[in-house]
């Protein structure tokens, strides 16, 4: 780059990197190093400061993967993650397609905005133990509106049924955050180039042809992100399943970040087993975020981006030889 | 076509009403249930967890509360400095990063960019436990930094704010910038920012609720009463089990929400207006 | 993609390397660490019965860690009636809840330093831990703080229970309480008269009690007359762990002791004949039974004293005779002996000022005259007159104080509180107990529910207590 002429504005780039580059390193990287080593170790118990590594490295990563109550918080937290995202990604397509259509104005499309983003604000204990007040048992709010509409003659003890529980912490995760993908779709919409749908509207497509064919693809790299985040967010899911029913009934919404803590701090301190789940969970994450983005890559622009190297590898090479040719 | 269509239409209109408001009912319905409740006293609470219709017992609520060994006070201006700082410094060296990562072309520009995708799902409750050990060992203990600091290092900002920038950035503007000799900080402070004043203020919100509401943290990590922020606070009213006073939580946690509140309703213009955020290609 | 991947390797090398240098440093801390506890282990192995301490006079500050206010509290009123008390005190209150409490108590112990606890509350919950458990080389020894713990203990009648659990591994107490947690059978009085013409607490003991059979005789007369013995199967847990001869680990072994595994039929048994509504303790159904508006009338609950002042009476839907169910209850012994809760005081074995912290710990665990905490405590009047009254751990106190109540038809609650502590066993807790207890019940409600055979109930519970705690299951 320094090959062009003018001024170089390239060590600006590293400049404006090195701010988050180092707190990184500080405050992430270190404590991130420190829990993937412990997880070689017998680190455990409280008040201790020494640990050794294992004769076996890889024995607690053993343990966890054999742990049956691992294999089900997994299981868990997928299901109860897809049961979210699912209807929260398709609620927020929905209210961007109606917010951001322009044949149909919303009226009060702005305060109902700002309200859908609402229930993010109140913290995770308040919601939980709302809703496990909700459907108390034998006496509660539901149980009581099941009764007076003749839909059960007997009290439900609602929060006994799996099927239930993981309904009510994947419907929470679902109301928290659908309001936040919206506003993060609508703005990826808003930066479509305007003349794209225009050109829809003279070719005489419908909205719905015009939502498929121009908006969804043109937001495909803000689904992107909305999709990493919401796995990284949906598989490290701690607070509702935490305080909700605490993981029962009978482990039905034990997650995975759920059984880390409990490995933990529940009573054995077995921070070395707790650190091999983490970098257990953290390699699951790491190859499904590859893997959407494998999925939805842009494959133009990957195409486009090896042209440009093979341009600039070939244009390097001729540069070479025609050095060497002249000396 | 057009008119043909008009009644469907029009009842598609309606349906889309009728979804709109079920979801802006649900989103009220615990705000309501928090303030009724902080009107309420712990029995009848207890009795019956939800109710709709406000009681008497709001100054009795005040009472239980600011008679407590802590002042709320306190805690709102720590949980004020936290909070602020931290925003402004996620907001601020986002920008600075992706600004970095747009503007220039530098060699190690993509790479970086994909090490900032990766860290994004490195998650952190994976390391709070390397976290809190290391903040032992160097003494920060007690002290706001180490809940402040790293939102310098914030990924999902950098990367809405990248995406922002590659949909609003105009090159001839640091151009003349530059013409005019300033210096590329100076560009950067003076007329960077202020286009990226919408993406700022969403990404403000994010990330203001999420610092004012941590809880396991800062609780882990002040354990001196005069450093408690407000959410801590209103944890130690659950204190023991049978002698918890809902009625003084729920008004706590309505005082604890109404500061995020007010920011969040300032700074909703640009969430009803929206932000554009560029889907222009790598 | 690959990019990513390379470069994340590369990070990991970076990271492998800063570690080593890390790892190193560790190491030596450990090593000055290790020095420190063997220098306080010598400290203990002086037996002299009593110790003269001394305090370092360049310390100003007493540093108090609890999880409620109530113990800070006392330290105030303590500064109060001491004027010559001139310490800072500092308190660090953390709830229980969210699990905070222990991580960052234990690294105030662990890490010591000026702020370091010099006194420290634990509850029953997780007393075993700071006592006999992982964490009980923090806790000092009574008698190295100058407390003549021995003599003072049999003055003040202190329940056996509380001084088994605050005893350590070396036979010293480390810990004692203020409240007194023996558990009684809280009855309504008027359900009694109605189903055995009697309201009488003398007799009422011998017709649910002793024993399980006997109680269950009761509920099935309690169940003709269309009332419930007890609220939900959570009310005789506590009774039925307390009274087993051994607790959840022993040897590090999980054991399901009889007694504890009788707790599935005696559930179930409760749940198939109806006899009671079914509830969860702490839930909303659970506080409608005091007021007796649930489905059946309650008879009774299970419960040390201070269910009743903080719990019931508050939720008896009255303030005076004759509203609500105040009024109409009363108490007597239990079916089996049980306690329930409580809160014991632990100095730190590093405290630079032992002889304050003894004579404070002294004040709140020990001093059974009428200037010492417990007379205030039972009587009410620690914030003046008319305060809540409450079971102390000192019976010698109990028994001068007066414990009649209102809300008991004017019974004084003490006649059954004193012996209620000699009843109760502290031999069979456990540092896991929170936890395998959560699992137990849990696997109890599947079975009683009818979602699973008895023996999958019992292998599930193994394998939860296996999954997650470091414990031996065979």
């Amino acid at each position: 780059m320094r090959r062009r002429k003018g001024i170089s504005y390239a060590k600006y780039g590293y400049i404006f990197s090195i701010p988050f580059i180092l707190v990184y390193l500080i405050f992430s990287l270190y404590p991130t190093l420190f829990t993937a080593v412990i997880g070689f170790t017998d680190f455990k118990g409280i008040g201790r400061t020494d640990f050794n590594f294992l004769d076996n490295p890889f024995q607690n990563f053993i343990l966890i993967l054999k742990n049956p109550s691992f294999q089900k918080s997994l299981g868990n937290t997928v299901l109860i993650w897809t049961l979210n995202f699912i209807p929260q990604i398709l609620l927020a397509l929905l209210l961007t397609a109606w917010f951001t259509s322009n044949r149909r104005k919303i009226r009060g499309q702005g305060i109902f905005k700002v309200l859908f983003y609402m229930p993010n604000i109140i913290t995770a204990a308040t919601i939980a133990i709302l809703f496990s007040s909700l459907f108390g048992y034998p006496i509660g709010p539901i149980n009581s509106l099941f009764q007076k509409l003749g839909l059960s003659k007997e009290p439900i003890y609602f929060l006994m049924n799996k099927s239930v529980a993981r309904g009510i912490v994947a419907f929470i995760q679902f109301w928290m955050w659908y309001g936040y993908t919206m506003i993060v779709f609508i703005a990826g919409v808003l930066g479509i180039n305007p003349e794209l749908f225009e050109a829809a509207e003279i070719d005489g497509a419908s909205s719905r042809q015009t939502f498929f064919r121009v908006t969804l693809p043109n937001i495909r790299t803000i689904m992107l992100f909305t999709l990493v985040t919401s796995l990284v967010g949906g598989l490290n899911m701690f607070d509702i399943p935490k305080l909700f029913q605490n993981g029962g009934p009978d482990n039905s919404t034990l997650t995975a970040a759920v059984f880390i803590y409990n490995q933990a701090f529940a009573g054995s301190y077995l921070y070395n087993r707790a650190a091999a789940a983490s970098m257990i969970m953290f390699i699951i994450i790491l190859i499904c975020s590859a893997t959407i983005f494998f999925i939805l890559r842009d494959k133009d622009a990957v195409l486009q981006r090896k042209l440009e190297k093979k341009h600039k590898k070939a244009l390097r090479k001729a540069e070479k030889e025609a050095r060497r040719a002249t000396v | 076509m057009r008119h043909a269509t008009t009644v469907p239409q029009k009842l598609y209109k309606v349906l889309i009403y009728v979804v709109c408001i079920i979801l802006a009912l649900l989103s009220i319905f615990p705000f309501w249930v928090m303030v009724v409740n902080a009107t309420r006293n712990t029995y009848q609470i207890q009795a019956n967890a939800v109710s709709l219709i406000p009681s008497s017992y709001l100054a009795n609520n005040w009472k239980v509360l600011v008679g407590k060994s802590f002042n709320p006070l306190k805690g709102f201006i720590n949980s004020m400095i936290i909070s602020t700082c931290s925003t402004i410094l996620t907001v601020y060296f986002s920008s600075l990063t992706a600004y970095g990562l747009v503007a220039y072309d530098w060699r190690l520009r993509q790479p970086f960019f994909s090490f900032i995708m990766a860290i994004m799902m490195i998650p952190a409750q994976v390391t709070s436990i390397g976290f809190y050990q290391f903040m032992y060992r160097i003494n920060m203990t007690n002290n706001f930094l180490p809940l402040i600091l790293p939102a310098v290092a914030a990924p999902t900002t950098v990367f809405f704010m990248r995406q922002y920038l590659l949909g609003t950035l105009n090159i001839d503007i640091i151009n003349s910038g530059r013409i005019d000799g300033a210096g590329e900080f100076h560009i950067f402070n003076r007329i960077i920012l202020p286009i990226m004043k919408p993406a700022i203020a969403t990404q403000a919100i994010f990330s203001f609720v999420g610092s004012w509401n941590n809880l396991f943290m800062p609780m882990v990590l002040l354990t001196d009463s005069d450093k408690y922020t407000l959410p801590i606070m209103v944890s130690l009213l659950r204190g023991d089990f049978y002698k918890t006073e809902y009625g003084s939580i729920y008004l706590g946690l309505t005082l604890t929400v109404l500061p995020l509140f007010i920011i969040y309703f300032l700074l909703s213009k640009y969430i009803i207006a929206g932000v554009a955020l560029g889907s222009v290609k790598e | 993609m690959k990019r990513i991947i390379a470069l994340f390797l590369a990070c990991l090398m970076i990271m492998s390397l800063a570690l080593t240098g890390c790892g190193k440093k560790d190491d030596s801390k450990e090593g000055s660490n290790s020095s420190d506890k063997s220098d306080s282990g010598t400290k203990t192995e002086t037996q002299e019965p009593v110790k003269e301490v001394e305090d370092d006079p360049n310390v100003k500050v007493l540093n108090i860690w609890s999880f409620t206010d109530e113990v800070p509290n006392m330290l105030k009123k303590y500064k109060d009636l001491n004027p010559d008390f001139n310490y800072e005190i500092k308190e660090t209150i953390i709830a229980t809840t969210e699990g905070a409490y222990q991580p960052a108590l234990d690294q105030a112990l662990a890490g010591g330093g000026s702020d370091a606890p010099d006194i420290y509350c634990v509850e029953a919950a997780f007393v075993l831990k700071y006592t006999q458990g992982d964490a009980h080389q923090y806790a000092a020894a009574y008698k190295d703080l100058g407390i003549d713990v021995d003599r003072l203990i049999e003055e003040a009648e202190i329940a056996p229970y509380t001084v088994e659990i605050g005893t350590n591994p070396n036979g010293q107490v480390v810990g004692l309480g203020y409240q007194a947690t023996g558990g009684a059978f809280i009855y309504r009085r008027s359900l009694a008269i109605d189903t055995w013409g009697t309201d009488d607490p003398a007799v009422i003991k011998t017709k649910i009690g002793p024993g399980w059979d006997k109680f269950f005789e009761a509920a099935e007369e309690l169940k003709a007359k269309g009332y419930a013995i007890v609220s939900g199967d959570g009310d005789i847990w506590h009774a039925v762990e307390n009274s087993s001869d051994k607790g959840w680990v022993v040897d590090g072994k999980l054991t399901i002791d009889p007694k504890r595994e009788e707790f599935l039929d005696l559930s179930k048994k409760l749940k198939d004949n109806n006899y009671h509504n079914d509830t969860q303790d702490w839930t909303d159904a659970w506080y409608a039974d005091m007021k007796g508006v649930g489905d059946k009338p309650v008879f009774g609950f299970f419960g040390p004293a201070w269910l009743i002042n903080y719990v019931m009476a508050e939720h008896c839907g009255g303030k005076a005779p004759g509203e609500g169910t105040y009024g109409d209850w009363a108490v007597c012994e239990p079916p089996i002996g049980f306690f329930w809760g409580g809160t014991w005081v632990l100095a730190n074995k590093n405290t630079k000022i032992p002889k304050t912290v003894g004579k404070i710990i002294e004040w709140i665990t020990l001093d059974s005259s009428e200037t010492g905490l417990q007379y205030f405590w039972a009587n009410g009047t620690l914030n003046g007159p008319g305060g809540t009254k409450d079971a102390v751990a000192s019976g010698a106190v109990m028994k001068k104080s007066d414990g009649t109540l209102d809300f008991l038809g004017g019974q004084n609650m003490f006649d059954v509180f004193v012996p209620a502590g000699e009843f109760a066993n502290g031999k069979n807790l456990t540092q896991y107990d929170e936890t395998i207890n959560g699992y137990w019940r849990e696997q109890v409600r599947e079975y009683t529910a009818g979602n699973k055979s008895r023996e999958q109930a019992i292998a599930d519970f193994k394998q939860q207590v296996a999954d997650n705690l470091d414990v031996i299951v065979e």
